[in-house]
């Protein structure tokens, strides 16, 4: 495999591809909302940021949701066409789908059609109605979504033991304590009350209170596993000419990005407590020219606070082995060096399944456009480190986002 | 659905056995077993015994939220184990005389413990054990 992927396109670039607008409803859960309404509204939402209406769509690029197989062929078979007055408008409508590491790759899939000329404007919907559908039948579903079903499933692997597994070796490996695993989830809650949009808006969290909650999958305690929640999400790109031509001053481009897939099934994870974040980091740093130190704020899947950990260890914000730590002393917390998911994360703001990372990127792309509530918008912020995972913790993927701004702020 | 390198594997752990898919070509090791070699894509592939052993990489004991026909298990531990022969698995802990797993640590050495052909009917998976330094 080639070492580096030069990009194709820079800032000036006419087809640089770039982000104009994003929408989302808060999380949590509202059984009075629906799928089909959630995604309007919410594809709406992003439009009007964007400074657009439906016409000025020609791709639609479909988030999937897992609470229901049927809603889901609704995502596939192009419902948002119809339902957004596009029909024989609309060159495009599809889904792209790598679980939680599904918004990293539509970024790259929304900026490949767009450089290349194949669309113009995207818009990627997303709606996930986790928090009011069965839990049982989720927890089911969650046994055999990314477990191999001839070789895991008969063990009786479900996804907080993914986690534990993680967690386990991560916490050997550092000598992580579990207050400090604890202070994870304590970050993202502190986030958390500056978002009226998060699950836990309004409950702040202790590490005493994480620890003595029960226990679920050793060593993981309940509130150290994500809450299954109702969200919503939505971004627009286009690119930077029709931006400019459309007089939006102010985009968010793609400065390059890294991956890495290293495992399907979490038994053939050779080191559980790394995963596959420093070869993407790598990747996504040669491709930009960027270093760890380039971005002010930084958005990390963080379903698990293991898995953000290793995250940010791999992205080098810390020394190996610290990442746990790091996030104890405050470095990622309002206010700290280098805030990190400014919206409460997954672990705060809800687990909206696919939609939980797809809220983390939206969250980097509001910041940098400087649109996130005054709350907790971190003055000033031009770049931003995003990173997802899929499946069981399959791959890492990493994106770096940049402002760009007519007036050069 | 027809399944021979599944049926292979369980056709072992019924008679106590682990084994570990062999390709017939380069001799590489596959666990778990492919339907083609990924190191030299032959389709000529076998089994060898495994010796068993290996190293804890990772565990957990899931207490609750079990998925659906588990329930009636809880609590049980999984564990990742690297085996000797360099390939790794994940597969079910066997318990302290305590019933509790408290004596486990990652990095122990744990070894592939035969269980009766009604539990590998039931579970098709490896149990392993840690072996008392
Ligand atoms: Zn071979």
């Amino acid at each position: 495999m080639a070492d580096t992927w030069p990009l194709n396109v820079d800032a000036k670039s006419p087809n640089d591809p770039v982000f104009v607008g994003t929408g989302e409803l808060p999380s949590g859960r509202y059984p009075d909302r629906n799928f089909i309404g959630d995604l309007t509204h919410v594809g709406l939402l992003a439009l009007k940021d964007a400074q657009m209406v439906p016409r000025h769509v020609d791709t639609i690029l479909l988030i999937p949701n897992l609470h229901s197989a049927v809603d889901q062929a609704d995502l596939i078979f192009s419902r948002m066409a119809e339902e957004l007055g596009l029909i024989g408008h609309l060159k495009s409508s599809f889904m792209v789908h790598s679980g939680g590491s599904t918004s990293d790759n539509a970024v790259r899939l929304a900026s490949g059609l767009i450089a290349s000329g194949h669309a113009r404007t995207v818009l990627v919907l997303q709606c996930e109605r986790w928090g009011s559908a069965d839990l049982n039948e989720m927890v089911t579903m969650l046994s055999k979504y990314g477990i191999p079903n001839e070789w895991e499933m008969p063990t009786g692997l479900q996804f907080n033991a993914i986690g534990a597994l993680i967690t386990r070796r991560y916490m050997h490996a550092t000598q992580s304590s579990p207050e400090a695993m604890a202070s994870v989830c304590v970050t993202l809650r502190k986030w958390a009350q500056l978002n009226p949009n998060a699950m836990y808006y309004g409950k702040p969290l202790t590490v005493e209170k994480v620890l003595s909650s029960k226990m679920v999958a050793e060593p993981l305690h309940a509130l150290e596993c994500p809450m299954l929640a109702d969200g919503a999400v939505a971004f627009v790109m286009t690119s930077a000419e029709n931006a400019k031509k459309r007089g939006l001053e102010t985009t968010v481009r793609v400065a390059g990005s890294g991956g890495c897939v290293s495992h399907y099934s979490i038994g053939q994870e050779p080191d559980l407590a790394k995963l596959g974040w420093a070869t993407a980091a790598k990747r996504a740093y040669e491709q930009s020219g960027w270093g760890p130190k380039d971005a002010q704020i930084a958005q990390i899947y963080d379903t698990y606070a293991a898995v953000t950990a290793a995250a940010v260890e791999g992205l080098e914000f810390c020394e190996p082995g610290e990442g746990a730590r790091w996030f104890q002393s405050g470095a990622a917390d309002p206010g700290g060096t280098l805030p990190c998911n400014t919206n409460g994360g997954m672990l705060s703001a809800g687990h909206t399944g696919v939609g939980g990372g797809t809220a983390l990127l939206v969250e980097g792309v509001r910041q940098l456009l400087w649109r996130a509530p005054s709350q907790r918008q971190v003055t000033g912020v031009q770049r931003c480190i995003v990173g997802g995972t899929g499946g069981s913790y399959m791959d890492a993927q990493v994106l770096l986002l940049e402002r760009t701004s007519k007036g050069g702020k | 659905m027809s399944n021979p390198i599944r049926d292979g594997f369980r056709a072992g752990l019924a008679q106590g056995e682990l084994l570990v898919q062999k390709c017939n070509d380069c001799g590489g090791l596959n666990m778990y077993p492919r339907h083609a070699c990924p190191h030299c894509q032959s389709l000529s592939l076998g089994w060898q015994k495994a010796s068993g052993r290996g190293i804890l990489h990772s565990y957990t004991v899931l207490r609750q939220g079990a998925p659906q026909g588990f329930e009636g298990d809880l609590p049980y531990a999984l564990g990742v184990v690297k085996l000797q022969e360099g390939v790794q698995l994940l597969g079910r802990l066997i318990p302290d005389p305590d019933g509790n797993w408290d004596s486990y640590k990652c990095d122990d050495t744990v070894e592939f413990t035969p269980v009766s052909a009604e539990s590998i009917e039931r579970r098709p998976c490896a149990s392993f054990k840690r072996i008392n330094p």
